[in-house]
Formats: C-alpha cells, structure tokens, sequence
C-alpha cells in the first residue's frame, strides 16, 4: 500500500457536488452529518473546497450544464480521489435516463477526463444514511 | 366576489375572446388568438385582479397555444387563459413582462423550448438550456422524436449571465459582482446569483439556471399515466410528497374519480409529515447561516423522528410513491395510530421549544427583523407563494384557498405576518410546523374506515389542473391527454420557480453579511448557499463561502456583543 492511499483512509474529507440530483440524496447527505448520524466522529468531515477533498460525493444524473463543472471539481481534487457516485441517478441516471438534457452518468463524465478515476456507487433512491456509511467504509477496505 | 361576480367580471371582455368555458368548479378556460392576449391578460392580472401562477406553451398539430394560468384565491377558482398562435413558421406573441415579473422566466423558458418569440420582453436571454445547447433545436416540439436524446450540432451562440444584457454589463464591469452557485437541486430551480456590488451593498442581481434542469416535462410525455407520479416525486426530494398530489388530482379531475375517504385523509398525514420535515430543516440551516449551529443540530435532530413516521408508513425516508391516482398504495395501519400521537406530541414540544427560542431571543430580533423585507405589493408582483408570501401578508394557502385532500374536515389556521422580512417568514415556518402537528394530530384521530383506492380505467381526452400547498408553496400541474396512455403535455411548476426571482426585490440594497439567509429565507433549498465565491471585477476570488459565512456570523456576534 502506497504510503498515499494509507493516509487517504485515514479520515477522508469529502465534498459534496451536486449535478442534477432531486435534492433527495443531497439532504441525506447532510443528515450524515448531524447528531443521528454524525460521520465526524468517524473522521469523515464535509469541505467546502474540492481542493481539501479526499472523496467527492456526487448525486445526479449530469445534466448538460452541470457536466463541464464536474469535470473541473473533479481536476481541482488532489489525487487520488475516491469519487462515490451517490444514488440511482448517479450511478445510471435512473429515472431520467431518456431526459434530453442528460449527458452523464458520472462515471462516463469523469473516466473521459481520468480514465484510471477510483469510482465507488452507492445505489438507492435516495440510499439510506446507514448505506452510504457502509458504502464509504467498503470502498475504504478495499482499496 | 364570488364565482358569478368572477364570470361577471370576465364576461367583461368577451369581445376579445373566442370562448369561455368552466370545465368543472372553480376551473375556468378562456380562449383568445395571439394578437389580443395582451389586452386580455393586463385585464385579468390588473383589472379583476388575478394572480399570475405559470404559463403553458403547447405544440397543437396546427398551432401553438401558450396557456396563461391566473389563480383566484378568495375563491381558489383557477382561470386558464389560452392564446393560439396560428403562424407555425415565425411564432411570436406579446410579451407581458412588461407588467408582470413574474411571467418574465417562464417566458424565457418557452422561447428555450419551443423556439417562440416573445415581443418586447426585457431580457430574452437563454434559461433553461445548457450553455451548450445547439441553437434551434426546440426539445419540447412534437417533431421531436420521444425520447429525445442529445442532439448534434453547433454549439449555441446564445448569451446567458456571463455576457451581460447592455445596460447591466457597464455596471459589471465597473464594479464587483459576487457570483453564487451554480449547483442547486430542484428541478428548473438550480440557479447561479451574480450580485453587482457596491462597496458592500448589493446593487443588482442577476441568476441564470439550466443546472438541474433534467427535462421532465417531457420525460413525462413517454410515460403512462400511472407511472408520472413516480417521476414528479423525484423533481425534489423534500416536495416528494407534494408534486405528485398534484398530479394525481389534475387527473383525477380529467377522470372524473373521487378517491375514497381514507386515501384523502393518508394523504393529508403524509403531506403534513413532509411539511414538518421541511419546515425544521429549514429552522436548521437558517441557524447554521447566521451562526447558531446549536439551533442547526437541534433542529436535524428533531427531523429524525419524522423521517422514521414516514418510513413505517411509506417504506421510505423520503419518495414516499405513496400517491396514485384514485387514491393511495399503502394504508396506515392502525396499530400504528398510538405509536403516531405519541410521537406527534414530542415533535410539538420540542417544536414549542424552538420556537420560544427564536420568537424570544433579542439578538434574533435584532440580526434578522427589517433584514431582506419583501413588501406586499412585490409580493404581488412577483407572484411568489407559501411562506414567502404569508411573510409579507398575502394570506394565500391553498390548503384554504382550494382544498384538496381533507383539508377541509380539519380544524387548523393560516399562519401569516404583515412584516415581510427575515424574521416574519421564519416566525410563519415555526408557527405553521405546530399547525401541521395539530392537522396530523386530528387527522390520525378521525382516519374513516374503508379502502385507501379506486380503479381508475380510462383517462378520457380533456385538460386539468391540479395544485397543492408544498412546504415552500403552491405547486402547480397542467395535464392534457388525447384519450391515450400518456399525458400529451404535462406542465410542472414547482413553487421556487415564482419565489427564487423575487431576489430582485428583497436582495437590492442589502449589506453582503445578510445575503446568505436573506436567499436562505424564501427556502430555495441549501446547496447553492453551499458554493458562494465572491469575485473582484478582475474575476479573482476575494470571499469564497466560508469568508460569507464568516461576515454572516461576525455579525451576530457584534450585535450579540452590543445588546449585551
């Protein structure tokens, strides 16, 4: 294990980026991190500069708009980044696959700007707090 | 003035009108060709007067039609004014931008979709379609093939916020703007703020969105009837109980059902379940912005039992798809009806608690109260609903106004305040959080026998409309269908829509260090308040979110330090 990947396990900082999501996966997100929850004290922390960011959860299908802005949060992450794909939409569009304004889903948008990208999915609609967790700490155990 | 005084007034310009017809209570069509929808809707919106909800652009087989949806709240009569616009080659009509600001985006959205002029509009630039979006490709066509994919083609010239129309690019230039955003999570409500400054007072706002813009309304077009609520309750997470309500009575009106008992009242329950949710997230992230996180945690905290009601009955925390037409999928068993009182009276004494604390706390008073006041004439103006609205006086709940559900077998008031700032939308949300309670609270006890459906069979040919009061106000949908499986045009309006532009008349003049809850007020949802940056003229990043933030809390703490 590279010395880099270790000290990414150690308490990943994440930021939040929303491309197109139903607000849904986004307030689940946030309910993480309040007392139920609370991921802090699992060391995992919210940023609010991609530039801090260990992980980037994303929820969304990646609209037309949205997808040229991920793509440039995804550049300004220091590597290497975990990105979670958070929700149905995230990980195949979901509900609004035949949506004309859809270009995703995430993984096509960033394997195109980083082929080799560490991309993790979370599934649900919205998934429950309790899955993102595991998702997380899946992802953690095995890279 | 009641429905015959209403007919009264609107037979007033029948002269310019092709039709009048009242499809069912309290829903009345107006038609009139393109040239004189002008005069007609200055008539509706100044003379009656109406309140403007959306417009509607449809693509008939041999015209366009843009519907103008006006709502009579004294007697929540909804009266729907169709303009045909014959010329399919060079479609153009009247803009009523001019006098209605509040039409002025919907506008801009059906000249992205379906490529109609609109004539003497102030700013017709490009909203809802990406910055990439080919020009004259029109997605909501029927020439469109369903389901559309991603056309190719040239990349649109088209201006959007970072060319600025003239007259506001020489103020941009000269002096700083703050950009907010972009990312936002409701459907045709994501937006991007740039704010034109002036040391630290706002001076302009301009917002441009297309970052959540998922294409539903024509999604919605290539699914059958039933499968549409699955669709509308994932517009927004938080509204996932209202918009589907919506939709299901459009098409329950269209279909001439009436849902059993039962289903209107789970109905109610889910509804107001929501609202709370709603309401206390909000009560949290509007202490977060000005720096209270105690009141943030507390508040998230106190959601929780909420989201687990909901789960026992719905399945979900959230996206309940427990709505379809005639009636509801799940029950609410009845064993889970003590489980329910007992919950619902901890939720209301901690709610009671919370609201004592901010209605009594004198640095609230002090950092929130004159603070982004929205008077009621822009109220008006604007168009905006829910609390936003009864912040600034206008009593409009459609709860009240048009009852749906079993609204009307409960005993509960519209909470609303004359002063229109911060404080007085914040005073409506916490008030109306103990309504809800008291709304579940009686509607659980009285919850009649029998079955929570009825089959529905055909959706006859015919329009509708169907809206409900959701947390941040009325939702709105417009359904037509041709006797087929699926709706031929289904418009959404979800409430930020209205709401989100009144900015421009709360944000002007305000000091930066209360931008964050004054945007946080009217409850467009947290994400865009989440990336804020604010940059010099030369476009460098001077404040970033943090740094607003921190403005924001440095000062509640001198005016905590100076009351003390």
């Amino acid at each position: 294990m590279s010395w880099k990947i270790w000290s990414l396990k150690k308490s990943p900082w994440v930021f939040h980026v929303n491309t197109g999501a139903c607000n849904n996966c986004d307030i689940e997100i946030v309910d993480l991190l309040t007392p139920k929850f609370d991921v802090e004290r699992l060391g995992i922390k919210l940023v609010g500069s991609p530039r801090h960011a260990d992980a980037l959860l994303v929820t969304g299908g990646v609209t037309a708009q949205a997808a040229p802005r991920l793509r440039e949060v995804y550049r300004q992450t220091s590597k290497p980044c975990v990105v979670f794909c958070i929700g149905a939409c995230a990980c195949d569009k979901g509900i609004f696959t035949t949506g004309y304004h859809m270009v995703g889903p995430v993984d096509k948008i960033i394997r195109e700007i980083d082929p080799h990208a560490i991309i993790a999915y979370v599934p649900g609609c919205p998934p429950k707090p309790e899955a993102m967790i595991s998702g997380i700490v899946t992802a953690l155990s095995v890279l | 003035m009641n429905q015959e005084e209403l007919n009264n007034r609107l037979a007033e310009i029948k002269d310019k009108l092709i039709a009048i017809e009242q499809t069912v209570d309290n829903r009345i069509y107006l038609s009139c060709e393109a040239e004189s929808s002008y005069t007609v809707n200055r008539f509706l919106f100044e003379e009656v007067p109406l309140r403007f909800v959306i417009a509607t652009g449809v693509d008939s087989d041999d015209c366009f039609e843009i519907l103008y949806h006006y709502a009579y709240d004294q007697i929540g009569c909804v009266v729907t004014l169709k303009a045909f616009i014959r010329d399919r080659e060079n479609p153009a009509i009247e803009s009523i931008a001019p006098f209605l600001p509040a039409a002025e985006w919907i506008e801009r959205e059906i000249h992205d979709v379906l490529g109609i002029e609109f004539k003497n509009h102030p700013d017709m630039r490009r909203l809802i379609l990406s910055d990439d979006w080919p020009e004259g490709v029109y997605p909501l066509r029927k020439d469109v093939a369903k389901p559309v994919t991603r056309p190719d083609g040239e990349p649109s010239k088209h201006p959007t916020v970072q060319s600025q129309s003239p007259a506001r690019r020489t103020v941009a230039l000269a002096k700083p703007v703050l950009p907010v955003g972009p990312f936002h999570p409701l459907q045709e409500e994501m937006e991007f703020f740039q704010l034109t400054l002036d040391g630290e007072i706002v001076t302009d706002i301009d917002m441009r969105i297309s970052y959540n813009h998922r294409g539903i309304e024509k999604i919605s077009e290539s699914l059958q009837f039933d499968q549409v609520p699955f669709l509308v309750s994932r517009i927004c997470g938080i509204c996932s109980a209202s918009h589907p309500l919506a939709y299901v009575q459009a098409v329950e009106e269209l279909a001439g059902v009436k849902p059993p008992e039962r289903a209107l009242y789970v109905r109610t329950i889910i509804a107001e379940l929501e609202r709370i949710h709603s309401h206390i997230l909000w009560v949290g992230l509007a202490g977060h912005f000005i720096g209270y996180d105690t009141v943030f945690m507390w508040a998230w905290k106190y959601r929780e039992p909420v989201l687990d009601l909901l789960e026992e009955i719905t399945g979900n925390r959230n996206n309940y798809g427990n709505v379809k037409v005639g009636g509801c999928r799940e029950d609410i068993p009845d064993e889970l009806k003590p489980k329910m009182l007992k919950e619902l009276d901890e939720i209301e004494k901690k709610m009671e608690m919370l609201t004592k604390a901010v209605i009594d706390d004198p640095i609230l008073h002090a950092r929130l109260k004159g603070v982004g006041v929205l008077s009621k004439e822009d109220a008006i103006k604007y168009a905006v609903t829910g609390p936003t609205a009864r912040g600034s006086g206008v009593a409009i709940d459609v709860r009240a106004d048009d009852p749906y559900a079993a609204y009307s077998d409960l005993d509960w008031n519209v909470i609303a305040r004359p002063e229109g700032d911060v404080f007085a939308k914040a005073v409506v949300r916490l008030l109306e959080t103990l309504e809800s309670v008291k709304i579940i609270r009686e509607a659980v006890k009285k919850l009649p026998d029998g079955p929570v459906a009825v089959e529905v069979k055909e959706i006859p040919p015919g329009e509708a409309v169907g809206h409900g009061e959701a947390p941040r106000g009325e939702t709105f949908h417009y359904v037509r269908s041709d006797g087929g499986n699926r709706p031929v045009r289904h418009k959404v309006r979800a409430p930020s829509y209205v709401n989100v532009p009144s900015f421009r008349a709360s944000c002007i003049g305000q000091h930066i260090a209360d931008v964050t809850i004054t945007l946080a007020a009217v409850d467009p949802c947290y994400s865009c308040t989440e990336r804020l940056a604010v940059v010099d003229g030369h476009g460098n990043v001077v404040h970033d979110y943090e740094a607003l933030l921190k403005l924001s809390r440095e000062k509640t703490e001198r005016i905590r330090k100076e009351i003390q």
